[in-house]
C-alpha cells in the first residue's frame, strides 16, 4: 500500500467499522476442547448481564444433563425450541424465526458449529447467527477450536480425529469479541474422569485418542495462538481505522488453483493458512476447458473446494479457457497476485519425464509470481495441462477404417501403373482425414491401422506381417510416429476450432438475448422474454421475480409458465434478493431447494431475482454458470432500463401537469388583474378625486366598474364551466332556443365590452329552433366572438352567421384579421393555447387564458355538435373562421 | 402644477379609461400611448415630465422602452407591473426605471409615487451637496459625520458610504445590484449577504425601532428605499 505523507484511515477498515453499526455484536466463547466450561462461562456472563438489566434470552443451550450448567440456566428466560420432523421423529431445534420475532437485546446460542437438522432455514447454526446479527441482535455463542474450518486439517493431524462440523473462519473473524475459556489439560482430564465432560456418542477409543494430554496441550496452544492473532488483528484494524501511522499489511495476494482431484480442498486450506500468515486477500480459481465436461465426481470436487474457499473468505472464480495455464496467469496478473498455490499430483513413475503437470507449467511460465507446489501422495488423478480428449463416437472409427481401406486400394492401383517411391504418403492422408473430422482417437486408430495395412500390402514379403529388410522396420516405425503426431496436432486443431465455434455460439446467443430484451420496454415483457430465453439457452426451467413495492418479491414471469413457488424456494429467493448473493440449490443457503436463485443487481440495488431449475443429476457446468451470470446481468440492466423509462414517463407527465397548473395560474392572475386594476383604479379615483372629476367622467368610471365586474364574472363562469366539463359534470338544461336571438345577444355584449371592430350579423330566414342549454350557448358564442374581437385587430370585420345545414344548424364567426398560423390551427381548441396577434409571444399577454375556445368545444360537443376552425377563412386571403353545428334532433334522453 | 405632463403607456384601454380622469383631476396633463413605438415617439418629440409604463406591450417589451429612453433622457419612469413578477421589476429598475407600482393599484398610491419621482428629479440637484438630510438624520459628507437629532452616531466607513448612497436617492427604489455596484463595486453584484448584514447594522444604529424600520425600507425581493 502506498504510504502517503499524512496517514489516512484505510477505507476498508472504516467501512468494516461502519458496517458493524446497526448490526448485533457477536461474542464467541472459545475453548480448546469440550469440557473446558465455555457454556458455563457464557451463562455466568449472561446472568451478570441480566442482573445489569440487559434483555437476555437463552436461544439454545445444551446442558447435557449437567447439574452445574442447569442451575446456571435457571432464572434466565428461555426461548421455546421448534420441533422439526426428521426421519420420523421430532427434533427440537433452535427457533430462528421465534428469536427474530422476540428480538431480545442479547441472545445466547450455544455450539456455534452445530449443523441444523435438514429442513431448517440454514444448514448451519452459524448462518442462523448471521441472520440474528443482521437483525441487530447481540449474540453470544461457544466454539471449540477444532471446529474452525482452516484448522480442521491441523486438528486432524494432531488428534487423528476428523471433525465434521466446521465454522468458516470469517464467521469467527467477524466476531466483535472472542473470550478464551481456558482450563489446563490436567484439570480437564480430571473433570473428564469425574464424568463432568459430555462427549457426543463417539467411540470410546476416539475419546481416548482425543483426550490425551499431548493433544490437549497442542489444542490449547492452537486456541491461545488464535486468540493472540486476533488481538493483533484488532490492533491493526484499530490502527488503520484511526489513521495511526504504522506498519501496513504487506500487499500479498494469493491465488489457489482448484482442480477436480481429491486434493483440491487440502490445497484450499493450505492457501487459507498462507493468506492468514500474510494477512492477504486470496482467490480460488478453477479453469475448465470448453468441450471437455467434467464427470460428476470431478464436478463435485471442484464445487466443494470452491465452496470451502468461499467459506474461508476467498473470492472464487470459475473460468473457461482452452489453455488452463494461460487463463490462470491472466487472472493472476489481472488481480495482482503475488503467490500461486497449486497441487501437484505425483505422476506415475514411468511417465514422469514425459507428462508435464500444471504445477510444472505454472512454475515455468509464472515470472514474478511465487508458486507454491503441494505434492500429495494419495492424489491419484493427474491434472495434466491438456486432458486427453474423449474417445469420440463409433462412426469416427468406422470412417478411419474406411479411409485406410481406400488408401490401401488407391496404393495398390497406383503402384500397378506408376512406380511410387513411397506409398506411405497416401496413408498419411488416411490419418489426416479422420483427425480433422473426428478427433484424436479415431486418427490414432487410423495410424495403427495404416501401419498394419502398409506392412501387410506393401512391405516385402507382401501379404504377410513379417518384414524382410531391417530398414523397412525403421521406416514403418517412423511412419507410425509421424502419423500419431499428425493425429494429435490435427485433433487439437479441430478441438480448438470447435471450442471457438462454441464461444462464437455462446456470444451469438448472448447477443440475441440482449437484442431481444432491448426491444422490450415493459417490465413484465422483459421478465417473460428473459425467462423463455434462459430456458431456451440452458434447457432448464427459469423464473424471474421482480421487486414490487416495499421490497416484496413477486413472480413476474416463468418458463415453462408457472405462477407459484413453494415457501422454501420463495424464502431462498428472498434471501438472494436481500443479501445480493446466490441462494438455493448448490449454495450455502437453503441448498435443498430445487432452484438456484441469482440476484438481479441494478446500480441502485437489487431489483429482482432470477431462478434456474436445479436438476439433481445434471449440475450446471462452469461455462453455463458464467453464461447464467451474464444473462442475469443483462436481464437486470434491461429491467433497470424499463424501470427508469417508467420513472421518466411519470416525471414527464408530472412536469406536464405542473406546466398546465402554472399556465392556469398565470392566465388566471393575468386575466383577472386587468379588470381588477380597472375596478380598483376607477373606484379609488372616484374616492380620491371625486369632487374634481366632472359628472360625465364620474359616470363613465362607474360604468367601467360595472363592465369590468361583468367581465370578471364571465371569466369566473368560464373557469367553472371548464372545471365541470373536465369533471364530466356539465349539466345541460335543454330548452327550445332561438339561435338568432343568441347571436344578437353575443354581438351586443361584444359591443358593450368595447369591441371597436365592424360587427356584421347574417342570419338565414326561418331558422329552426334548437333544443339546447341557452346559457351555455350564450357562453359558447361569447367566447368565439370574444376570441375574434381580441385577435382580429381594430380594423377587422367580424361576421357572425347562422344557417341550416342538413339536420343541424351551423353558426360561424368569421373575421378578416391576421388569422392563425398553420402550426397552431389544429390546437386552437386545446386549453391554454392562445395565439399571439402577430404570431410571436407578446411580452406580457403571451400566457393569457386560452380557455374560451376550449370551453366552446366542450359545450358544443356536450350538445352532440361539432366545432371547427379554418384559417385563412374560406374565400378570404386571411382571417379565421370558427364554425359550430348543433343537431336539430339531439339524442333522445340527452 | 398644471404645467406637469404625464405620459401613460398601456395597451389596455380600460387602464387609460380610469387613469385619464384620475390624473387630470390630480392636476396633471395626460398624454396617451398604446404601444412601445408610440411611447418612444411621444417621449422624443414632446418629452413629458414623467412616464407611467406598462411592461406588457403588444409591439415590444416595456424593458426595451426603458433602455431606449435612457439613451437620451433621464425623465422619471414608473413601471406598472404585476405583483408576482419580481425578476421583471428588478430588470426594469436596473435598466433605469425610477419606481414601480404593483397592479392592481389604488390611485392614491400611484399619485404618491408620481409625486416622489418628480420631486426626486428636482432633488437630484442636491445629491452632490456636502450635507444630506434624511428624516431626523443629518449626514455631513466631508467630515464623515452622521447626527440624529443633533446626536452623533458612529459608523464604519462602509456603513457611512452605504448610508450616503441611500440618502442621495430618497424615496427611490434601489435594487440590490444597484447598491452593491455603487458601494462595493461591480465585482460584488451578487453578494446580497453583505447588503443584508450592513443594512441590519445601519438600522441598529439609526432607527428608533430597528425591528420596524422607518428610514431604510425593504422592498421585498427587490431592494431598499430610503424614506423621504
Amino acid at each position: 500500500m502506498a504510504q502517503e505523507d499524512k496517514p489516512r484511515a484505510s477505507p476498508d477498515a472504516l467501512l468494516a467499522k461502519a458496517e458493524r453499526e446497526g448490526r448485533g455484536r457477536l461474542r464467541v466463547f472459545l475453548g480448546a476442547a469440550p469440557g473446558v466450561g465455555k457454556t458455563y462461562a457464557m451463562l455466568q456472563a449472561a446472568r451478570a448481564a441480566l442482573a445489569d438489566g440487559t434483555d437476555v434470552v437463552v436461544g439454545i443451550v445444551e446442558t447435557h444433563g449437567r447439574r452445574e450448567t442447569e442451575t446456571m440456566v435457571e432464572g434466565l428466560p428461555v426461548l421455546p425450541r421448534r420441533s422439526i420432523p426428521y426421519r420420523g421423529r421430532l427434533v427440537p431445534e433452535f427457533d430462528l424465526d421465534g428469536a427474530l420475532a422476540r428480538r431480545p437485546k442479547l441472545l445466547l446460542v450455544d455450539e456455534y458449529a452445530h449443523s441444523n437438522v435438514p429442513g431448517s432455514r440454514h444448514p448451519k447454526r452459524w448462518q442462523d447467527v448471521e441472520d440474528l446479527l443482521g437483525a441487530g441482535i447481540d449474540v453470544w455463542t461457544t466454539l471449540n477450536i477444532q471446529h474452525l474450518e482452516s484448522l480442521n486439517e491441523v486438528v486432524q493431524r494432531i488428534t487423528g480425529v476428523r471433525v465434521r462440523e466446521t465454522v468458516p473462519d470469517t464467521a469467527v473473524q467477524e466476531a466483535d469479541e472472542v473470550v478464551m475459556v481456558d482450563l489446563p489439560p490436567d484439570e480437564l482430564l480430571k473433570r473428564l474422569g469425574e464424568g463432568k465432560v459430555y462427549v457426543q456418542d463417539t467411540a470410546a477409543r476416539a475419546i481416548e485418542r482425543f483426550f490425551k494430554p499431548t493433544n490437549l496441550t497442542a489444542l490449547r496452544e492452537l486456541a491461545l495462538r488464535r486468540v493472540a492473532a486476533r488481538v493483533d488483528c484488532d490492533l491493526l484494524e484499530h490502527m488503520q481505522g484511526g489513521a495511526i501511522d504504522g506498519p501496513w499489511a504487506a500487499g500479498e495476494r494469493i491465488l489457489v488453483c482448484v482442480g477436480p482431484d481429491a486434493s483440491a480442498q487440502k490445497v484450499v486450506r493450505e492457501a487459507k493458512r498462507l493468506a492468514d500468515l500474510a494477512d492477504a486477500p486470496w482467490f480460488a480459481v478453477t479453469v475448465e476447458r470448453p468441450g471437455t465436461p467434467l464427470d460428476m465426481a470431478a464436478r463435485q470436487n471442484v464445487d466443494a473446494a470452491l465452496r470451502l474457499a468461499e467459506s474461508l473468505g476467498a473470492e472464487t472464480r470459475a473460468l473457461v479457457g482452452s489453455d488452463i495455464v494461460d487463463e490462470l496467469l491472466r487472472i493472476a496478473r489481472f488481480e495482482n497476485v503475488t503467490q500461486i498455490v497449486v497441487a501437484r499430483a505425483r505422476p506415475a513413475r514411468l511417465s514422469r519425464p514425459f507428462v508435464r503437470t500444471l504445477a510444472d507449467a505454472l512454475v515455468r511460465e509464472a515470472s514474478g509470481i511465487a508458486v507454491h507446489v503441494l505434492t500429495f501422495a494419495e492424489a491419484d488423478e493427474t491434472v495434466a495441462r491438456h486432458r486427453l480428449p474423449p474417445a469420440g463416437r463409433v462412426d469416427g472409427y468406422v470412417a478411419a477404417a474406411m479411409a485406410v481401406a481406400i488408401a490401401t486400394l488407391l496404393g495398390e492401383e497406383l503402384t500397378k501403373h506408376v512406380a511410387l517411391p513411397n506409398v506411405s504418403m497416401i496413408f498419411l492422408l488416411a490419418v489426416l482425414i479422420p483427425a480433422l473430422f473426428f478427433g484424436v482417437w479415431p486418427a490414432v486408430f487410423a495410424s495403427v491401422l495404416s501401419a498394419l495395412a502398409y506392412n501387410f500390402f506393401f512391405i516385402d514379403p507382401v501379404y504377410t506381417f513379417t518384414i524382410a529388410r531391417p530398414h523397412e522396420v525403421l521406416a514403418l516405425l517412423v511412419f507410425l510416429v509421424i502419423a500419431v503426431l499428425i493425429s494429435a496436432v490435427a485433433g487439437r486443431a479441430r478441438e480448438q476450432a470447435r471450442a471457438s465455434a462454441q464461444r462464437v455460439r455462446a456470444g451469438r446467443r448472448l447477443y440475441e438475448f440482449t437484442r431481444k430484451l432491448s426491444a422490450l420496454a415493459d417490465t413484465s415483457d422483459i421478465a417473460e422474454g428473459a425467462a423463455s430465453e434462459i430456458h431456451a439457452i440452458l434447457s432448464r426451467a427459469a423464473v424471474v421475480l421482480v421487486a414490487v413495492r416495499a421490497g416484496e418479491l413477486a413472480i413476474a414471469a416463468a418458463w415453462p409458465p408457472e405462477d407459484r413457488l413453494d415457501t422454501a424456494s420463495l424464502s431462498a429467493a428472498r434471501w438472494a434478493f436481500e443479501r445480493g448473493e446466490p441462494a438455493g440449490a448448490r449454495t450455502g443457503t437453503l441448498p435443498s431447494v430445487p432452484w438456484l436463485f441469482l440476484p438481479l443487481k441494478a446500480r441502485q440495488g437489487p431489483i429482482g431475482v432470477i431462478g434456474l431449475e436445479a436438476l439433481p443429476n445434471a449440475p450446471l457446468d462452469p461455462e453455463s454458470r458464467v453464461l447464467l451470470d451474464t444473462l442475469a446481468d443483462q436481464t437486470a440492466s434491461a429491467l433497470e432500463r424499463a424501470a427508469l423509462a417508467g420513472e421518466m414517463a411519470d416525471v414527464r407527465s408530472a412536469a406536464e401537469a405542473e406546466r398546465v397548473r402554472n399556465i392556469l395560474l398565470a392566465s388566471i392572475s393575468h386575466d383577472f388583474r386587468t379588470p381588477l386594476s380597472s375596478i380598483l383604479g376607477a373606484a379609488s379615483s372616484l374616492i380620491e378625486y371625486g369632487g374634481r372629476i366632472d359628472p360625465e367622467q364620474s359616470r363613465d368610471l362607474l360604468a367601467q366598474i360595472r363592465e369590468e365586474a361583468d367581465h370578471l364574472d364571465g371569466m369566473v363562469r368560464n373557469l367553472l364551466s371548464m372545471t365541470r366539463l373536465e369533471a364530466g359534470a356539465l349539466d345541460l338544461r335543454r330548452d327550445w332556443v332561438d339561435i338568432g336571438e343568441v347571436v344578437n345577444q353575443a354581438v351586443a355584449a361584444a359591443r358593450r365590452r368595447g369591441a371597436i371592430q365592424h360587427l356584421v350579423v347574417s342570419l338565414e330566414d326561418d331558422l329552426p329552433l334548437v333544443r339546447a342549454d341557452q346559457i351555455l350557448l350564450n357562453q359558447v358564442l361569447a367566447n368565439v366572438v370574444g376570441n375574434a374581437v381580441r385577435y382580429a385587430g381594430p380594423a377587422a370585420t367580424i361576421t357572425v352567421a347562422a344557417r341550416r345545414a342538413g339536420d343541424s344548424v351551423e353558426v360561424s364567426v368569421t373575421d378578416t384579421g391576421p388569422g392563425v398560423p398553420p402550426a397552431l390551427i389544429d390546437h386552437v381548441f386545446e386549453k391554454f393555447v392562445r395565439a399571439a396577434s402577430d404570431g410571436t409571444d407578446r411580452a406580457d399577454g403571451g400566457e393569457g387564458a386560452g380557455l374560451g375556445l376550449a370551453i366552446a368545444k366542450g359545450i358544443v360537443e356536450a350538445h352532440g355538435g361539432t366545432i371547427s376552425a379554418q384559417s385563412p377563412a374560406p374565400g378570404q386571403a386571411q382571417g379565421l373562421r370558427v364554425a359550430f353545428t348543433l343537431p336539430l334532433q339531439p339524442d333522445a334522453g340527452a | 402644477m398644471n404645467d406637469l405632463r404625464i405620459l401613460v403607456v398601456d395597451d389596455e384601454p380600460a387602464i387609460h379609461r380610469f387613469l385619464t380622469p384620475a390624473l387630470s383631476a390630480a392636476g396633471y396633463a395626460v398624454a396617451r400611448a398604446d404601444d412601445g413605438a408610440g411611447a418612444l415617439r411621444a417621449i422624443a418629440t414632446h418629452p413629458p415630465d414623467a412616464v407611467l409604463l406598462d411592461l406588457g406591450l403588444p409591439d415590444m417589451d416595456g424593458k426595451e422602452v426603458i433602455a431606449r429612453v435612457r439613451q437620451f433622457s433621464r425623465l422619471p419612469i414608473i413601471v406598472l407591473s404585476a405583483r408576482d413578477r419580481e425578476a421583471e421589476k428588478i430588470e426594469a429598475l436596473d435598466l433605469g426605471a425610477d419606481d414601480f407600482v404593483n397592479k392592481p393599484f389604488g390611485v392614491g398610491e400611484l399619485m404618491a409615487r408620481i409625486r416622489a419621482a418628480l420631486r426626486q428629479r428636482s432633488g437630484e440637484a442636491h445629491a452632490a451637496d456636502a450635507v444630506l438630510r434624511a428624516g431626523p438624520l443629518e449626514i455631513d459628507r466631508p467630515r464623515h459625520r452622521v447626527t440624529r437629532d443633533g446626536q452623533e452616531i458612529k459608523l464604519t466607513p462602509k456603513e457611512f458610504e452605504l448610508l450616503v448612497y441611500l440618502a442621495r436617492h430618497p424615496g427611490k427604489v434601489l435594487t440590490h445590484r444597484q447598491i452593491l455596484g455603487a458601494v462595493w463595486g461591480p465585482a460584488h453584484l451578487e453578494d446580497t449577504q453583505y447588503l443584508r448584514v450592513y443594512v441590519g447594522q445601519l438600522r441598529q444604529r439609526l432607527e428608533a425601532e430597528p425591528a420596524t424600520p422607518a428610514l431604510i425600507l425593504t422592498e421585498p425581493g427587490i431592494g431598499y428605499r430610503m424614506a423621504e
